[in-house]
């Protein structure tokens, strides 16, 4: 089976030159469809770095991305602001709501911008992460907690085909984490959407099928559950 | 996209305090523009009206090349077949018991019926209303006037009211309406030739002529003819390089004005940089994003243009009143109406607004959209690449400075290029800002500690690392504070100068009638020439004239008195240049000289009462009285060619020798007083010549002020934006053991900074800008020499400015900072 992302020899420097310490220096990854995977690594092993560039919102200096079989770098920068409105979400550890925007706008902001916009479909998807009641609170009226979970049906609301959670429960307590974990996992299993999860939470350990280690940016081969990266 | 467009509109909302801020900013800067745009234009669209409404109906008018017209011409013109009407006038000036300068205009009623029917159909209404009383008093009474509406209302003058004037008392008949605006009173002109000494002479006739050539052919030796055009024209000559002045001071608005709405454009699209991420992370297309911020910059430029319409047109109001101030006082009577208030108006404000708006929001427009939206995400960044970055602004500011040099070189096409040069060279060196925070940082960062400690070390960081905020609003304030210095050293320059030559030229003990609304009658100046003591007496004539078809001015003195009494300042030789004036010869102003590529040695053909004349320039002297240009003449040279015996004025010196010089002075003083002819001593003339001289830069000082409150919502902007985006910085600052005074006080230091570095950079700025302004403005405008004149006071003035502008920029950031902090906030928005 073809796998939904594909990453070949993908290199990337910072700055304008490639020089200096690459974060990423030839790193390969395949992911099938469905898949539900975990991304440990050390702080600056280059797991965002690869999250950013999967996403389309970075660019590598060199090497291969497939989504769904389609070369990332060939798409341009309309195809692939194309495949972030429909077949990508993406949940970032700051939660990045927009301020001014209700919990309600922000889910229906994503429709909006896939070419859906269902206000009921945005209702239900807040319901969905328990927050019926809260459609028209602002962010800062919000929980840390309860702005991830919006931030959780702002990316699954438009029903991706991967969902890319950059930290998700790190700006969060555990036992929130954990919520927020159960929720994130239990969604992407129901839609059956192909989670990447960056984490440095051992406990994302248990929701994963796969458990990979960035080391100084490079995927290493899948590593059992007990030994994630501190 | 409606809802992202919704989300961007909150923020003015939810940022109300800099919503304001913003708003004000750009309101600021389209009113300096619209009000001196309007003022200009109420000034000169009043002047076309005075002109059209005392005109009349006339096609031409007939006068002599210099002084009063004999009215037996009137006898010849009533047979010349070409001649439909004519009406002759008396036009002179009387000043009201508050000094103000009104026009008498001295007219036949009759005559006038056909050309100047407005005026003359308000006489025979106020004669029909009047007729019981006395029927004809406008003619049997020789101090009776008729005073226009305007003027009455504000004196509250009427029929039976008495007016004091420097000619006397006058008995008002009647009212007319007057839609010039400008002041006017009418007399019969039998009464006028009394009043003001020209028996049998009037000033000029209006006339309506049926074949110009024909008329022409017979009239053209020994008169001064002019259609209605020329006339419009040569007036509208008079006031070029003060038009020019104008439009130069409206450009300098918009120049500070733009920047200013640049900088909150720029402001509005930096500050909102991690919610483009946001919105590209989740798909939103670049066009998109761009369209939001369109929005938001519009939805700012349109209330903010709007607002400063609306300003603007309330400034316009004070500074109509300015210009038309000055140019009674510089050129001829104008009393302009402030423009009315016109939707055009607005949408001029509007469009203002946007268009600025929008150029201050490509250049971060554009670096936003190609930005990595993971970049983007990130929000607020510290300035990258650092003194590199900034190597390259300025760089690119080097090339800039280059081609303004370019511009200010070949200046001498137009005036226009000089301007343009003087735009691009600020352009320029604010692309040194970057580089000039740089330079400067090791010292802020020195001093400030010392002051502040911490806070006042850290403030200069903060100065340095949001680069990308802080170095626009230091390059607007610093180019509005270079704008104030160069105005005021160029003002301060042009005093210095105007002192020397007054020094120079003006050293009459006493001076018998300057102000110009009486002349001295001949026989007086015979009287005191008799007065034991007097070292001599220089009798001076001014007229304007035409040269080469425009207007200039001839001067009639007495060339062996001035040679005496007094040191010209020669641009070159010295006081042996009087002897070929004594022969016949002139001398020119360097204004006349440069205006008309005239040099020592050449000659000027001017047509006099009989023939052209051609005159000799023996020498060309420096002069401020006028910047049309100026031929002097000994007294008797131009009676000779212009048959005019007028004095408007005498410059009385006092024999050195003589040993009871206060009795020589006291005893001329009673004489002039008993002719009721206003003296003024040395030192009175020269304070009444600087008064004037102050007042003419009465706009001018306006602009500056008004640069400065631009630039002070520059910096409140800036200081404002800092804030906004680093709620949580100063939350962790907090955290770490920061009390809020500290905070407070770090805010104020980095106002302070702001306000250092930009005073800084307009200490050499702004001298620079005052030699362009001498060098190249001034003498490309005006045609003379300013020489150029050290005096700390602008420096010192901007230096304080910059100072109370940036703590007074600081107080409402400072207030949030202690509303805001008194708990520990670290939370994200």
């Amino acid at each position: 089976m073809q796998p939904i992302i594909r990453v070949a020899d993908l290199w990337k420097y910072y700055g304008d030159d490639e020089q200096g310490e690459p974060a990423l220096r030839g790193t390969n990854l395949e992911v099938a469809a469905g898949d539900i995977i975990a991304l440990f690594g050390k702080s600056g092993s280059g797991k965002t770095t690869l999250l950013n560039i999967i996403a389309g919102l970075d660019r590598p200096t060199r090497g291969r991305i497939e989504i769904e079989g389609q070369d990332l770098e060939a798409l341009g920068e309309q195809g692939r602001t194309e495949l972030r409105r429909t077949r990508l979400g993406f949940v970032f550890q700051f939660f990045n709501l927009l301020p001014t925007l209700t919990a309600f706008e922000n889910v229906f902001l994503s429709l909006e911008l896939a070419g859906l916009p269902d206000p009921a479909a945005a209702g239900a998807a807040l319901t969905s992460v328990g927050l019926a009641g809260k459609e028209g609170r602002y962010p800062h009226e919000l929980s840390g907690g309860e702005q991830q979970r919006v931030a959780i049906a702002r990316a699954l609301v438009k029903r991706p085909s991967i969902i890319l959670a950059d930290e998700p429960t790190g700006n969060l307590d555990t036992h929130t984490g954990t919520h927020i974990l159960d929720l994130l996992v239990d969604q992407c299993r129901l839609a059956q959407t192909t989670l990447i999860m960056v984490s440095h939470a051992m406990i994302t350990c248990r929701y994963a099928q796969r458990i990979l280690q960035m080391e100084d940016g490079i995927i290493m081969e899948d590593r059992p559950c007990e030994a994630p990266g501190p | 996209m409606k809802i992202v467009t919704k989300a961007f509109l909150r923020y003015l909302l939810r940022r109300r305090s800099l919503s304001v801020l913003q708003l004000l900013g750009i309101a600021c800067g389209v009113a300096a523009v619209i009000g001196m745009g309007l003022s200009a234009q109420s000034a000169l669209s009043s002047f076309s009206k005075a002109v059209e409404f005392l005109r009349g109906s006339s096609t031409h008018l007939i006068e002599r090349p210099a002084g009063p017209i004999d009215e037996m011409v009137l006898a010849e013109l009533i047979r010349d077949p070409s001649v439909d009407f004519f009406a002759p006038v008396v036009d002179r000036r009387v000043r009201l018991a508050d000094s103000e300068a009104v026009r008498v205009l001295g007219i036949d009623p009759f005559l006038d019926r056909v050309v100047r029917p407005e005026i003359s159909s308000a006489y025979f209404a106020e004669r029909g209303r009047s007729a019981r009383d006395e029927p004809f008093s406008f003619f049997t009474d020789e101090r009776s006037v008729m005073v226009d509406s305007n003027l009455a209302a504000q004196l509250k003058l009427q029929p039976g009211s008495r007016l004091e004037t420097s000619q006397g008392v006058f008995n008002v008949t009647g009212t007319f309406p007057n839609p010039s605006g400008e002041p006017l009173i009418l007399m019969d002109i039998l009464n006028a030739q009394k009043i003001f000494d020209l028996k049998g002479s009037v000033d000029r006739i209006d006339l309506i002529i049926n074949d110009e050539a024909a008329f022409r052919s017979r009239w053209e030796k020994g008169f001064r003819i002019e259609s209605k055009r020329q006339r419009q024209e040569t007036l509208t000559a008079l006031l070029y390089a003060f038009k020019l002045n104008l439009q130069a001071l409206s450009l300098l608005a918009l120049f500070v004005g733009t920047f200013l709405i640049y900088n909150t454009a720029m402001f509005t699209v930096v500050s909102r940089r991690r919610d483009a991420g946001v919105l590209r992370s989740l798909g939103a297309r670049r066009y998109e994003v761009v369209a939001a911020f369109l929005t938001e910059i519009f939805f700012f430029g349109i209330l903010g243009g709007a607002l400063g319409a609306v300003f603007g047109h309330i400034l316009s109001r004070f500074l109509t009143e300015i210009v038309g101030s000055t140019i009674s006082t510089l050129y001829f009577f104008l009393k302009p109406s402030p423009q009315p208030w016109s939707l055009l108006t607005l949408a001029a404000g509007i469009a203002l607004g946007c268009i600025a708006s929008l150029l201050g929001c490509i250049a971060p427009l554009i670096e936003l959209i190609l930005t990595e939206p993971v970049k983007a995400i990130r929000g607020r960044v510290a300035y990258k690449g650092g003194r590199r970055k900034a190597g390259k602004i300025a760089l690119t500011g080097t090339g800039i400075l280059c081609a303004a040099a370019a511009f200010l070189l070949f200046s001498f096409y137009h005036v226009y290029v000089g301007y343009a040069g003087t735009f691009i060279f600020l352009l320029g060196v604010s692309l040194f800002t970057g580089l000039t925070v740089m330079f400067f940082t090791p010292l802020l960062k020195w001093l400030f500690s010392k002051i502040g400690g911490i806070q006042g070390k850290l403030a200069v960081a903060n100065i340095r690392k949001n680069m990308g905020r802080t170095a626009v609003a230091i390059a607007a304030f610093m180019v509005a504070l270079s704008m104030s210095i160069g105005l005021g050293s160029m003002i301060e320059s042009f005093r210095h100068s105007l002192i020397w030559w007054m020094n120079s030229q003006l050293k009459g003990e006493l001076y018998v009638s300057t102000r110009g609304d009486a002349d001295v009658p001949e026989d007086f100046y015979e009287e005191l020439k008799r007065v034991p003591g007097i070292g001599g007496i220089d009798t001076y004539r001014n007229v304007q004239v035409t040269y080469r078809g425009t207007p200039v001015y001839i001067t009639a003195i007495d060339a062996s008195i001035l040679q005496r009494f007094t040191q010209f300042g020669w641009v070159s030789g010295g006081n042996e240049n009087w002897e070929p004036v004594k022969q016949g010869s002139v001398i020119i102003s360097e204004s006349f000289s440069r205006r008309f590529n005239v040099k020592k040695g050449d000659a000027v053909a001017i047509e006099g009462i009989e023939e052209t004349v051609r005159f000799p320039v023996t020498a060309i002297f420096y002069d401020y009285t006028t910047e049309h240009g100026l031929i002097m003449m000994d007294r008797s040279t131009y009676i000779r060619h212009f048959m005019d015996r007028t004095i408007n004025s005498l410059g009385v010196f006092v024999d050195p020798k003589y040993p009871e010089r206060e009795k020589v002075i006291a005893e001329v003083k009673r004489r002039a007083q008993g002719r009721n002819l206003p003296i003024a001593t040395r030192s009175e003339l020269h304070d009444t010549i600087l008064s004037v001289f102050d007042n003419t830069f009465a706009v001018t000082r306006s602009m500056r002020v008004l640069a400065i409150i631009v630039a002070f919502f520059g910096i409140a902007g800036a200081l404002m934006t800092l804030f906004v985006e680093r709620r949580r910085e100063f939350g962790i600052y907090r955290a770490l053991g920061f009390s809020v005074r500290q905070i407070a006080g770090m805010t104020l230091f980095e106002g302070i900074g702001m306000g250092l570095v930009s005073f800084l950079m307009s200490t050499g700025v702004g001298t620079a800008l005052a030699m362009i302004l001498i060098k190249v403005i001034n003498l490309r405008s005006f045609n003379w020499t300013i020489f150029y004149h050290f005096t700390l006071d602008p420096y010192l003035l901007a230096g304080i400015t910059a100072i109370a502008a940036s703590i007074g920029a600081s107080i409402y950031p400072i207030w949030k900072v202690y509303r805001t902090y008194p708990q520990i906030q670290i939370r994200e928005e």
